[in-house]
């Protein structure tokens, strides 16, 4: 090679590393958008929040590997809030006033989020709600949308006794947890019952703690329901459905379940096995073809992957897929608006339908979804001890609502548990 | 007034004029949450250790009094909306007659059966909260705060402030107890009920009075909390967390000197606070664990029992 052709290399060389250098250099000094949250990452809450968030990690490098947001990396700056309310104000203020984020998630269920309503609202900043159940229905904050589906505070009961009333059934029976999830349901389900006209026959309240649930099932069994509605969470789930399998519940009874908190976890469906047939109970998503949407599979596909390093929810499908969607949301609303403005972004979640891997979701006023998204579906042919089977259709059958149904409701209970 | 009385009522003093001025100069509100949480936390420790320090009564149910406070405050402003002040007043008379009451009916038991009652009193409480639909029953209840109290900027700064006045009125009361007659006495009760009673001191009178003037302190300590969080549920407010917490800080900062619950409320606050933002994660819950460890085989008598040791040992060394 000649010298000047090797000079003029050099130079050009030189001159496009240090363009190609000053070039990145200037996109690598464009500061990350920061997502802030708090995750229940420890207490009881755990198991759920730590799925949220691989679900909302899961979109981040997604979008990173889409180039980002508005030519920015997209950085998640998640705290433990230990599933306590008393964490969550100090954590969002750090994530505020200290982290500076653009975008706050809220922390996984009701009880963390509630006390952040006020904070959010005086700060005039948007929050993607994770799970939570009518937090924003007194605060009544115009930036807060929640990724749950629940839609209208009675839809949930709606759709279960909607479900009781056309297979027959003109009483009810409620059994719920003294906790603040369980409560909620336990009282719009009596507001729907008194709606539908049917009669109260049982409404027991029980200890969080309560292991031994024979005493009351016997007396439930005695009242003779034709549905029962429970409202329970994982460990009195379990407990539960352990006392039906000894006592039985009664010929008259229809449909069983309705808002059993557990009955969604891959571990506690794979310790109950069989124990779960014939329930009928809530859900966010199930592998039914009807509930597959553009990037559902995929996501589930790296999900599965990432779950086991993770040590989390092998199946994740209560709420893993939501996370992914209030990141779908937030990215979509970014996008269309060109700036990481709280206001007009809050206008275009408000005004839009968004498409997300768990379907297209619009919201109402109190910026909880315009149309309730929870399905109620049946347990059907479960065996015990594999985890596996879940992932195929047909072990949980949707029959509500109708555009997603995938079946028919088996009845009475006691014939469907065999 | 003693040199040491100076000293004491001089610090006091500087340390509410920094509170107060903190709340003028510092306009990050992160501070301040963080703070109150700290501040809230050395009003637990010095009124825990009012009985479990100085009459060797371990209290296991810090959580039922602060539980109390809370929803003290709650039903006050939902029934009338009452100021700030009157609700950590009135809290403070729940807490009085509170502990007279577990102090009647449990103060006969001593040691283990003392605490495992006092754990009961817990969950005894958080049930009837739990049922009482009024003050929002197991579903919790959401608070608006009222507009804020001149001369305060926000209203995290004026709760901030009312707990630092509440910290000195503890360290005040916790500091006359062990200097007078009433500390004497519960420490000569610690070491020996028998004895102490046979030479005149009278033990009921002297706990049950140690135990309303801790569960005072404590429930006063809660009621500012409603405010702070603008929410309450029972399994928040009347977390176990509490109690094990205030006993920890107490324990680790020492229990035989009024100084030694704020030395370590104060590094297991820190400790708590900076690890949630930090390294938060189950790793935080361990720290702690190892920490509580550590200290009671190496330092069983607290971080002023070993400052006094090594203190002791160095005048030995002189001599």
């Amino acid at each position: 090679m000649e010298r000047r052709t090797l000079l003029g290399g050099t130079i050009t060389a030189a001159v496009l590393g240090l363009t190609f250098g000053l070039t990145s250099a200037a996109f690598a000094q464009q500061p990350p958008i920061k997502i802030g949250m708090s995750m229940a990452q420890t207490g009881g809450l755990a198991g759920g929040g730590k799925a949220s968030q691989l679900g909302i990690e899961v979109w981040r490098d997604d979008v990173n590997a889409r180039g980002g947001l508005l030519g920015r990396k997209v950085e998640l700056i998640v705290y433990d809030d230990k599933s306590s309310a008393s964490e969550t104000p100090a954590i969002y203020s750090k994530l505020l006033d200290v982290d500076k984020v653009d975008i706050l998630f809220a922390p996984y269920a009701t009880v963390p989020t509630a006390p952040l309503m006020p904070l959010v609202k005086q700060r005039g900043m948007l929050l993607m709600g994770n799970f939570s159940f009518q937090v924003n229905s007194k605060v009544g904050h115009d930036m807060w949308f929640n990724n749950a589906p629940w839609g209208p505070a009675d839809s949930w009961a709606s759709s279960f006794l909607d479900l009781g009333q056309k297979a027959g059934g003109k009483t009810i029976a409620l059994l719920a947890a003294d906790q603040e999830f369980a409560q909620n349901l336990a009282k719009t389900a009596r507001e729907v019952a008194t709606k539908l006209g049917m009669k109260i026959v049982f409404d027991q309240a029980y200890p969080p703690s309560t292991v031994e649930f024979s005493g009351i099932l016997r007396a439930l069994k005695a009242a003779k329901p034709d549905i029962v509605y429970v409202a329970s969470y994982p460990p009195d789930s379990a407990g539960i459905l352990r006392g039906v399998n000894e006592i039985g519940i009664g010929d008259n009874v229809k449909l069983f379940g309705g808002g059993m908190v557990g009955l969604q976890f891959g571990a506690v469906m794979e310790n109950l096995g069989s124990l779960l047939n014939g329930v009928v109970n809530y859900n966010t998503w199930l592998p039914e073809p009807s509930m597959y949407h553009e990037g559902t599979k995929a996501f589930f596909e790296t999900y599965t992957k990432r779950a086991v390093e993770a040590k989390v929810d092998p199946l994740g499908y209560y709420l893993a897929p939501y996370g992914y969607a209030s990141g779908q949301m937030i990215e979509q609303a970014i996008k269309a608006v060109g700036s990481l403005d709280q206001k007009a972004l809050a206008k275009y979640l408000r005004e839009n339908t968004h498409k997300t891997i768990v379907g297209p979701i619009t919201f109402a006023a109190d910026g909880e979804w315009k149309e309730s998204g929870v399905v109620q579906a049946q347990f059907r042919g479960i065996a015990d001890k594999n985890m596996e089977q879940f992932r195929s259709s047909g072990k949980q059958v949707v029959l509500f609502p109708d555009k997603m149904k995938s079946g028919t409701l088996v009845t009475p209970f006691e014939a469907a548990r065999k | 007034m003693k040199r040491n009385g100076v000293f004491f009522w001089v610090g006091a003093a500087v340390f509410l004029i920094a509170i107060a001025l903190m709340t003028k100069l510092i306009t990050n509100e992160y501070p301040f949450f963080a703070g109150y949480v700290i501040l809230q936390f050395i009003v637990l420790a010095v009124a825990w250790s009012i009985l479990g320090g100085h009459a060797g009564y371990v209290n296991f149910g810090t959580s039922a009094f602060f539980g109390m406070g809370v929803y003290t405050a709650v039903f006050l402003f939902k029934v009338a909306g009452a100021p700030l002040l009157v609700q950590i007043a009135a809290a403070a008379a729940v807490g009085a007659l509170m502990g007279f009451a577990l102090g009647l009916l449990t103060l006969r038991m001593q040691g283990i059966f003392f605490s495992i009652a006092t754990i009961a009193l817990t969950i005894v409480i958080e049930t009837s909260i739990t049922n009482w639909r009024y003050v929002g029953g197991a579903a919790g209840i959401q608070l608006q705060r009222p507009p804020v109290t001149w001369p305060f900027s926000g209203y995290v700064q004026m709760l901030f402030f009312v707990q630092a006045v509440l910290v000195v009125l503890a360290v005040v009361v916790s500091r006359y107890i062990q200097n007078s007659w009433i500390g004497r006495g519960l420490q000569a009760l610690r070491d020996d009920e028998l004895a102490a009673e046979c030479t005149g001191v009278p033990t009921l009178r002297l706990k049950v009075l140690a135990c309303v003037v801790s569960g005072a302190l404590m429930c006063a300590a809660g009621a500012p909390a409603a405010m702070y969080l603008q929410y309450a549920d029972p399994s928040s407010a009347f977390n176990l967390n509490y109690s094990v917490s205030t006993l920890a800080m107490s324990l680790i900062g020492g229990t035989a000197h009024w100084a030694g619950p704020i030395v370590g409320a104060i590094l297991l606050g820190t400790t708590q606070q900076l690890l949630t933002v930090t390294i938060s994660s189950e790793v935080n819950v361990l720290v702690l664990g190892v920490m509580l460890v550590l200290f009671v085989v190496a330092a069983p008598e607290g971080l002023i029992g070993l400052l006094r040791r090594v203190r002791d040992k160095r005048r030995e060394g002189k001599q």
